[in-house]
């Protein structure tokens, strides 16, 4: 057993807390946590338990008498992957090594422009918490991840956690390895697939410029709210109609939330880790979209395929479903176009076995139902069903939890189905036909439906071993 | 304005009430009418050839705009109430102040606004306002609709945001009761959308179409969506080429013989360079016809069929002028401007309260014609089919019909009759008329019907002779219809209402003068014969056409709700359609058109609404 690499995705709700052992007997073992965070409120505590677990039960005692975890993984910064990171909570954890995206780097020259997308962003949305004012629930969901929890992790990711173990973060890009990172671990080689340094050409795209040209101009026009000013209201329309008219103007700082937010997930940290002959892919909420193209906002996906096909293009051992399975994290073969990139790069890594032979890669989906409609895509979760082992048949599971459960009432998680070429057809799917279908584990339906309110109380963790590959 | 003296505001108050008997010229010597410095198309246009700069007339300098007793600062009149409000700063900048004795408005510093004092925000306010006051003139006037045409909404002020933010848009807005013009960098230098005639033009089209018949916003037909964009880009044609001197710089910049028709092509071909970078008004100029459109979603690309056909028929006039009737190509031009402003506005009174196509609107067209030119000696009718025709708006069938000899005015059959005085004079008798008359009129027994609007517009034709005054009386129920099957997706099993209705217009003898109906599926009980079994039949197939409408928005992604928050909205994940709950029954309605940019007609990917997290 002391041979077989371990991946544990724990049960955070909506979000990722991933912890990966790789066997090393001298130091027993090397230790890595890929993200922390949830979409679970702080009453959860859902991350507290299982960061306390990994400290007590799990992680090796150092010398000093903290616990080691010589790894720290920070994909980007959506609260539901680093609200976790908590100065608190990692009090007794002595980090080796931080490895965090470039795009979080403040310095980094081709990041300049992001960042500031972020920043009118943060702004934007920073005012709206201040004020109190009510949101859709979509909109609700895209504040929080600028609320002010999240700015303290991202502020303890890069200054106090590193400070806590006396270390300095990289900032890591494709191309980058662990060796080159000064990790070393045996018979063993981290590689950074994602992000490309040049953040700002790959990621924004030149269609932004304009528009943060706009708002930068003399050192940004953009609102910056005071009380006063909110009493202010013209002489000649009335104080409803002009509160009316306010709500109804259009809002560059909730755009900028938005387009921000999807270059947060394109801007993941994406690592493969090489591994005794086995292959294990870390995407982080990395998407995809209808191909690359230069000067172009680009997803991820697409940009990894045109700048690290070599690394990428083999079947993996193991993936972790990005994004707690949406529909546009996985490239999967939803494009008509079989010769499509998106289908070529599912293929290429999840190949679907041949005439009668099993799969053997496996998978972990860290996801909640029932957060949002369409995460996880079920009609996603079957395919991968059909490419992987670890597979489970929920529909049983679900009639045990609750005997009045009809899949055919079940409206919860759609999949958006689209076509990528010719017309767009979104559309969308209930439950229905699918439960019953095998899917990879998931930390949802595996922790037994655990409801917000008992999460955190017990910690619940899915485990994949993977056994080195047998010598040819 | 030799004889132009000062007056006192009691005497201008009570000249005011007597306008509607003086001519412009009149109104000017009066100060009725005061000139205000405004951009003829946009600053840029300006700086590449100062000739085409600003809105002057042949003799006079700047744009007229009508006095009234209520002018105020922001610039605030009875229509509009300009707000300087910019979501991005949260910033309300200074309104520009109002001087009666200077008769201008100023400034924050307290300088006169003119065009030697543009540079400030102020100067822009007063550019938008003089443009949406006169616009909205141009539509009432006789030459016009001959009326006061309302807002959509309740109140009578719409307000207008010049500086609403950054981005390449500009909108009108229902729901705020508002057009918002935004500003952006292009290539260095800050355009300001609501510099822009053409822009505004446009935008107003949209908030007085939504005046005009108020339901329309309400469908899912791509039709009516695409009317909309006609209005609008109609306006902005008809209006620039109202401006004499740009009528005759048009000419003078065209090479060839002046005289000769083969040159109209020539200015057309002008007219097109010379407001390149607008892509409303380029797009009258193009062959495209029902066919080329066929399927397509994007409300602007189909509207450039009627828009082209539209200004297919200006061109038609002007060649007439030229060719047989002698005129030059600047006189051409302002005859057939003039005949234009008749031919394209008027029949807007005529139209159906609900779901409009451009057959609908060729045909009112085509009515308004042959009620103010009965006799038509110059063959206009025939001149205006024949494009219809051709762009396939007509088929060969209305064709046939417009050509058979008919009587000009119709009877109306009713079971219990009232005096047309007597239903034009409140909405309570106009309800106890159409209840009288159910059977007659086609509505059914079991629906409540409503009135919509009840006016009367005293429309004048050419040389400024009155038509018979019209009263005109729109009415419309509505019937419910489920979602039901697989087609509907997520809204399956709901229920939505189809609407239905009409518009009658009486002259003032109580003949009708037109009657657009849009009919249901039920009628009143028992048997009506041919006209209502076809009446049926169409209803029915209105009903198929509007679930299968539904069908396709909802396979296409299009419908979705307004992402919005006290602090604004979300335009770039705007679904095209929006959808709302009412009574139990959902109701969809067009999304206001935003982004100036090129606009993707099919985007691509999932909703655009989808939020990444």
């Amino acid at each position: 057993m002391g041979d077989q690499l371990l991946v544990r995705s724990y049960n955070v709700g909506c979000g990722d807390c991933i912890y990966v052992c790789i066997p090393h007997a001298a130091k027993k073992g090397f230790h890595i946590l890929i993200d922390c965070g949830s979409k679970e409120s702080a009453r959860s505590k859902c991350m507290r338990r299982s960061i306390e677990h990994l400290e007590q039960k799990v992680l090796p005692t150092t010398t000093g008498g903290k616990k080691r975890l010589d790894l720290l993984v920070v994909t980007h910064r959506h609260e539901d992957h680093i609200k976790g990171f908590d100065p608190k909570f990692f009090k007794n954890i002595k980090i080796g090594h931080i490895w965090i995206t470039k795009a979080m780097d403040k310095k980094h020259p081709q990041a300049k422009k992001s960042l500031k997308l972020h920043s009118l962003a943060s702004t934007a949305m920073e005012q709206i918490e201040k004020a109190g004012l009510a949101l859709s629930p979509e909109l609700e969901g895209l504040a929080s991840l600028y609320s002010i929890a999240n700015k303290g992790a991202t502020e303890a990711l890069t200054k106090e956690l590193p400070d806590l173990s006396g270390i300095k973060p990289d900032f890591v890009f494709a191309g980058q390895t662990s060796d080159d990172l000064g990790v070393k671990v045996p018979r063993t080689k981290i590689h950074v697939l994602a992000p490309e340094q040049d953040i700002d050409g790959y990621y924004l795209g030149k269609e932004a410029d304009a528009t943060l040209r706009g708002l930068d101009k003399a050192n940004t026009e953009f609102r910056k709210v005071t009380k006063a000013e909110e009493g202010d209201r013209p002489a000649n329309i009335s104080e409803a109609d002009f509160r009316n008219l306010r709500s109804r103007l259009l809002s560059n700082g909730l755009a900028f939330a938005v387009d921000d937010s999807k270059i947060q997930n394109n801007v993941s940290t994406v690592l493969l880790i090489e591994w005794r002959g086995r292959r294990l892919l870390f995407v982080g909420d990395a998407e995809w979209d209808e191909g690359y193209e230069e000067g172009k906002k680009n997803a991820s996906w697409n940009v990894m395929w045109k700048e690290r096909k070599a690394l990428l293009n083999a079947s993996v051992d193991f993936l972790k479903v990005g994004h707690h399975g949406s529909h546009n994290a996985t490239p999967w073969n939803r494009h008509e176009d079989k010769d499509h990139e998106v289908n070529q790069i599912f293929d290429a890594i999840l190949p679907r076995p041949k005439g009668k032979k099993k799969p053997t890669a496996q998978c972990l989906v860290s996801t909640k139902r029932k957060q949002y409609d369409t995460i996880p895509d079920a009609e996603l979760l079957v395919e991968l069903g059909t490419r992987v082992k670890n597979t489970r048949n929920y529909l049983e599971n679900f009639k045990k939890q609750d005997p009045d459960f009809d899949p055919d009432q079940e409206i919860y998680n759609y999949s958006v189905r689209k076509l990528y070429s010719g017309e767009d057809t979104p559309r969308e799917v209930g439950d229905k036909g699918w439960l019953d279908k095998d899917q990879p584990w998931r930390t949802d339906m595996e922790s037994a439906f655990k409801s917000s309110e008992d999460m955190g109380n017990t910690v619940e963790f899915v485990d994949v071993k993977i056994k080195p590959k047998a010598k040819a | 304005m030799g004889i132009r003296r000062k007056t006192t505001k009691a005497t201008r108050m009570r000249l005011y009430a007597a306008s509607q008997y003086l001519n412009l010229s009149t109104e000017k010597e009066l100060g009725l009418q005061i000139p205000f410095d405004v951009y003829l198309q946009d600053p840029l246009v300006a700086e590449e050839d100062p000739r085409y700069g600003f809105n002057d007339g042949s003799k006079d300098k700047g744009l007229f705009v009508r006095w009234e007793p209520g002018l105020a600062d922001g610039p605030t009149s009875a229509r509009f109430a300009i707000v300087d409000y910019n979501g991005d700063t949260g910033k309300l900048l200074p309104m520009a102040k109002w001087n009666e004795r200077k008769e201008k408005f100023l400034d924050s510093q307290g300088e006169v606004i003119d065009r030697d004092n543009l540079e400030s925000m102020q100067f822009h306010q007063v550019n938008v306002w003089a443009t949406v006051q006169r616009t909205l003139d141009f539509f009432e006037q006789g030459q016009g609709l001959g009326r006061r045409i309302p807002w959509g909404f309740e109140g009578n002020r719409l307000i207008v945001v010049p500086h609403a933010g950054y981005g390449k848009n500009a909108f009108y807005d229902r729901r705020s009761k508002s057009l918002q013009f935004y500003y952006f960098d292009h290539e260095g230098q800050r355009v300001y959308t609501c510099l822009s005639a053409d822009i505004i033009h446009h935008e107003l089209g949209h908030a007085i179409l939504d005046g005009i018949r108020p339901h329309f916003i309400e469908s899912t037909s791509v039709q009516t969506g695409a009317f909309h964009e006609f209005v609008g880009d109609l306006s902005a044609i008809l209006l620039l080429l109202r401006n004499n001197r740009f009528r005759r710089l048009l000419v003078e910049d065209t090479d060839g013989d002046l005289a000769g028709a083969a040159h109209l092509a020539s200015i057309a071909e002008q007219f097109g360079s010379t407001v390149k970078g607008e892509p409303y008004l380029r797009t009258a100029l193009n062959k495209k016809k029902m066919s080329s459109v066929a399927g397509r979603r994007e409300p602007h690309l189909v509207s450039e069929v009627m828009t082209g056909a539209m200004f297919d028929i200006l061109l038609s006039f002007a060649k007439h002028f030229i060719e047989d009737r002698k005129r030059t190509a600047p006189q051409a031009f302002w005859h057939a401007i003039e005949r234009m402003q008749r031919t394209a506005i008027q029949p807007l009174d005529l139209l159906p309260p609900v779901d409009v196509t451009f057959r609908d609107y060729a045909l009112a067209v085509l009515r308004a014609d042959e009620l103010s030119n009965p006799t038509d000696p110059h063959g206009h009718f025939e001149r205006m089919a024949k494009v219809f025709v051709e762009r396939e708006i007509l088929d060969a069938e209305d064709a046939a019909a417009l050509r058979e000899p008919r009587y000009l005015y119709d009877r109306l059959h009713t079971a219990v009759f009232h005096d047309v005085d007597d239903l034009s004079r409140s909405r309570a008798a106009a309800y106890r008329f159409l209840d009288d008359n159910r059977k007659q009129l086609l509505i059914p027994a079991d629906h409540d019907v409503i009135v919509a609007d009840l006016y009367d517009a005293n429309k004048l034709t050419r040389q400024g002779s009155r038509l018979p005054r019209q009263i005109i009386l729109v009415y419309l129920w509505r019937e419910s219809l489920m979602l039901e099957g697989e087609r509907f997706g997520k809204l399956a099993g709901n229920k939505t209402s189809m609407l239905c209705g009409g518009t009658l217009v009486f002259d003032q003898n109580g003949a009708v003068v037109s009657w657009f109906r849009k009919p249901g599926t039920r009628v009143n009980g028992e048997t009506h014969g041919k006209a209502g079994k076809e009446e049926l039949a169409e209803g029915e197939e209105r009903r198929d056409r509007i679930l299968d409408n539904i069908a396709d928005n909802v396979r296409r992604g299009r419908i979705g709700v307004a992402l919005e928050s006290e602090r604004g909205m979300l335009g770039t994940r705007m679904p095209p359609l929006t959808m709302r709950e009412d009574d139990g029954a959902l109701r969809f309605e067009i999304t206001p058109h935003l982004s100036l940019a090129e606009v993707h007609e099919e985007s691509k990917g999932g909703p655009r609404w989808e939020i990444s997290s």
